[in-house]
């Protein structure tokens, strides 16, 4: 306020003195009093003007909606990672010694599944350091060991910056548990290259989901409002200028301030309007299947009678989707009234449904001085469900199955297709069961047997908590989506082979859409059954249901009253198809339960790690070891690279055991035979993960 | 990050009217005088590293060089004609050097932008062609034989006031949300 009023007060002393000057009033010579006075002035102003100049720019900042909304990786921090593999809980260690702690668990629980050591010689091993080369890790664990003497170079950075010895001690450390956990993973030769970067691990700040608003936008809504201090300066150096041509008699210089007063003036003249603009998005298809490119037209009208001279947009792309390449979802133009402009781009559908965010407008006035912020809505849909493909190859079930004629062999003998075994000759067997030909060899009565054919009862439970949302990449498919369209297309070929399948998810029920249809969300349970209609249901909740989200819902929610739900649904001859990453220690809990009660659970499990830092090392090791824990306790596991289609998964299960998946099953009846069987059939994917490792 | 990452870089057009700002700044400016030839020049390549790596701090030294330089010329030449092209040319680089970091910032090089950037030259250009005939006809009719000292003190009794009305505009908004702030 003062310097508003001083700067006013000056010019009209100035104004009048000048008027003065002109009307011989006053005569003063140059150089004199009143050339200083003007030159003082200026120069006060500009020092108070640069001194509150820095920081006076600014700018409404645009969001990124043309990629993908991002998730973690597995172990991008690293206590968290370490921390998967502690029995003991609690806080009150200080952060090293709980990373000590951890990875010495780690190590111990590596050593014990894939080196065959029992935990004590495991923990003689690490006390006496045998049970890695590197002489850094070793010590690292045992406090018996001493370190080898570190590099000159490297102790005197220790000594200026902290925990630089530590940092690689650990880096060292997990790369070795690694090494033991990967066993067979990668060649032994790329040791050293395999020691990852050290990142402490800062929980990312998340983008905002969606992008711009979560409530519903009718029309044109202004968000904010600022200066851009475009011009901010330009006053005072033309200020300057004068003052400068009037100590140098130049009007040469005084007339170059003119101009930079005429363009202060400028600045300060307008407005950013308010703009009276609707928006029309058409897409090329409005249901598309997963991996279609869809063209979305966008048509901004400016409906009314005045000019935007800058208009800035940002087109709300939902976060499920991607711009593809070289594709942005952005305009800068110019409307004079009632024109109408149009741009296009390209997105990939996903699966899911995907509401377009309301799009976000930038004006600024003609001098870019003033800018304003707005939301616009428009809402527009794309429902995306997944393609029911049959998976190639067929699915590993286990050995349980319903009374009703199927493809699922079973251990029983009756009738079917495949020889079972002969037996006796009872009163009522059918005619074309006899074996004649023994008949007809020695005169005795005896009954052929094949494997009873059933069909299976199968629910495909999809494990879609909060946590599950990984990804080897931030950008990439997550485990959530990839477990979805395995839950697709596991039911169709299922449903194919004349099984009943069912659907169920345990997982957030998102209450993100607010500003949609806003009735209570239900879990999703769909019970076992066959038919167009289930199949067409199937396909639809995969679509829709807000569990299957591609987007990370916001909270988490407790997973046992959910699972209690489904178990009291749930007849007991169901088996149970669980398609999880296993990336956390609740994942395993609810297989666990879930055999606990009696159901034959197969676990399906998209793999979402990766090994570029010590924490995604240790995520990834943590990951073998539970799988490794579960297939032990008799459920078998298809573990499911990223870098593969979930046909190559189960065609390596199904000829890693040797025989079809349908004969695998049906090796012995008895619990003990089975598990066996399994065990077979899990030590092959352990070979087989072998092989694919070392290709990557 | 990945490819699908947008180009946040100075808008393309209104970089390349930039520079045809500073170059027009450049020759008024070199013509008269050699030190004025030298900030000139020292000016343009700021703006170019400006521009190429899209800092407005570099853009604003830039321009204070390339004004540098116009007003040298302006002493030992003395010719007004150049020095107002001079300035209009300086003021055109400052304005659209910002302007493009700006548009490339918010919608990045991919976006369509021709005619919001066309609209930023022309407005510019115009205000400054404006700026050139008002201060020439000052200049020939009514300063001619004034002594400079009241021009001098008129034109400053005008850029007070103007900046005095601006900081009230800048005073009354509201409190600002959800821009970023750079200096």
């Amino acid at each position: 306020m003062n310097l508003r009023q001083g700067a006013i007060v000056v010019g009209i002393v100035a104004f009048t003195l000048a008027i003065a000057i002109l009307g011989n009033v006053l005569n003063i010579g140059l150089g004199s009093w009143a050339v200083i006075f003007v030159g003082v002035v200026a120069l006060l102003i500009a020092l108070n003007t640069l001194t509150r100049r820095h920081g006076v720019r600014e700018r409404g900042t645009t969001p990124d909606p043309e990629h993908r909304y991002r998730v973690p990786i597995p172990g991008a921090e690293l206590t968290e990672a370490v921390d998967q593999f502690r029995s003991r809980r609690g806080d009150l260690f200080a952060p090293s010694n709980r990373i000590q702690d951890g990875l010495r668990e780690a190590a111990i629980a590596a050593l014990t599944r894939f080196q065959g050591l029992t935990p004590s010689t495991a923990n003689e091993r690490i006390e006496d350091g045998s049970w890695t080369d590197d002489p850094y890790a070793a010590a690292f664990l045992s406090p018996t060991i001493d370190p080898p003497e570190r590099p000159l170079r490297e102790r005197l950075t220790d000594r200026f910056v902290r925990d630089v010895s530590f940092r690689d001690s650990v880096r060292r450390t997990a790369a070795a548990v690694a090494a033991v956990g990967y066993t067979g993973l990668e060649a032994d030769d790329r040791r050293e290259s395999r020691v990852a970067t050290y990142e402490r691990g800062t929980v990312e700040e998340h983008e905002p989901v969606p992008r711009t608003t979560r409530t519903s936008v009718d029309g044109v809504v202004e968000r904010a409002s600022r200066r851009t201090g475009h011009w901010v300066g330009i006053g005072v150096v033309a200020l300057i200028a004068i003052s400068i041509g009037a100590f140098a008699e130049s009007s040469a210089i005084v007339m170059a301030g003119t101009v930079g007063i005429a363009y202060a003036g400028f600045a300060h003249a307008m407005e950013a309007p308010t703009p009276d603009i609707t928006i029309e998005r058409t897409l090329s298809e409005e249901t598309p299947e997963p991996g279609d490119e869809i063209d979305v037209e966008v048509t901004i009208t400016n409906e009314s009678n005045r000019l935007l001279p800058d208009l800035r947009f940002v087109d709300g792309v939902p976060a499920g989707l991607a711009v593809t390449d070289e594709g942005t979802a952005r305009l800068g133009t110019a409307l004079r009234p009632d024109e109408s402009v149009t741009f296009e781009y390209t997105v990939t559908a996903r699966r899911g449904r995907h509401v377009f965010d309301p799009a976000l407008a930038f004006t600024r006035d003609l001098s870019r001085s003033s800018e304003k912020e707005f939301l616009v809505g428009s809402s527009t849909a794309v429902t995306c469900e997944p393609v029911l493909r049959p998976i190639t190859t067929s699915v590993p079930l286990r050995a349980t199955a319903a009374t009703f004629s199927g493809r699922l062999t079973t251990p029983e003998g009756g009738s079917g297709t495949q020889f079972h075994s002969v037996r006796e000759y009872r009163k009522n067997d059918p005619l074309n069961r006899i074996d004649w030909n023994r008949h007809a060899r020695t005169g005795e009565l005896a009954t052929l047997q094949f494997h009873e054919e059933r069909a299976a009862r199968v629910l495909v439970l999809v494990d879609a908590r909060k946590a599950n949302y990984l990804a080897p990449e931030p950008d990439a498919a997550h485990a959530v989506d990839r477990s979805v369209a395995a839950a697709g297309r596991i039911a169709a070929t299922l449903l194919e082979d004349g099984d009943t399948v069912g659907l169920a998810a345990i997982g957030p029920l998102d209450k993100r859409e607010e500003r949609e249809d806003d009735e209570d969300v239900e879990q999703c349970w769909l019970g076992p059954s066959s038919g167009h209609h289930h199949r067409a249901q199937f396909q639809q909740l995969l679509a829709t249901h807000p569990q299957f989200s591609t987007l990370s819902p916001p909270k988490s929610r407790r997973w046992t009253p959910q699972l209690q739900r489904i178990y009291r649904r749930l007849s007991s001859d169901t088996q149970i198809i669980l398609l999880t990453p296993l990336c956390d220690r609740v994942s395993s809990d609810i297989v666990r339960w879930l055999d606990a009660r009696g159901y034959a659970v197969t676990v399906v499990s998209p793999d979402p790690t990766t090994d570029r830092t010590t924490g995604n090392q240790l995520a990834r090791v943590a990951r073998r070891i539970r799988q490794f824990d579960l297939q032990r306790a008799g459920v078998p596991v298809v573990d499911w690279p990223a870098d593969q289609s979930i046909d190559e998964a189960f065609a390596r299960i199904n000829a890693g055991s040797g025989v079809s998946s349908s004969s695998a099953s049906t090796a012995g009846s008895t619990a003990g035979t089975d598990s066996r069987a399994d065990a077979g059939a899990t030590s092959k994917t352990g070979g087989q993960g072998k092989s694919g490792g070392a290709t990557r | 990050m990945t490819t699908d990452e947008l180009t946040r870089r100075p808008a393309l057009i209104s970089s390349a009217v930039a520079a045809a700002g500073a170059i027009l700044a450049v020759v008024a400016s070199g013509y008269a005088s050699l030190p004025g030839l030298a900030l000139a020049v020292a000016g343009a390549s700021f703006l170019a590293l400006g521009l190429a790596r899209g800092t407005n701090s570099a853009i604003d030294v830039a321009c204070l060089l390339l004004f540098a330089g116009v007003l040298a010329s302006g002493y030992e030449g003395d010719s007004v004609e150049l020095a107002l092209l001079g300035t209009v040319g300086t003021v055109v680089a400052w304005d659209l050097g910002q302007s493009a970091i700006d548009l490339g910032e918010q919608l990045g090089r991919e976006a369509r932008t021709t005619r919001l950037e066309a609209v930023h030259a022309a407005s510019s250009a115009i205000v400054g062609l404006g700026a050139i005939t008002i201060g020439y006809t000052l200049y020939v009719f009514a300063a001619d034989g004034q002594p400079v000292a009241a021009v001098a003190l008129l034109l400053a009794a005008a850029g007070l006031i103007t900046i005095g009305f601006g900081v009230r505009n800048r005073r009354s908004r509201e409190p600002r949300r959800g821009g970023s702030r750079y200096s």
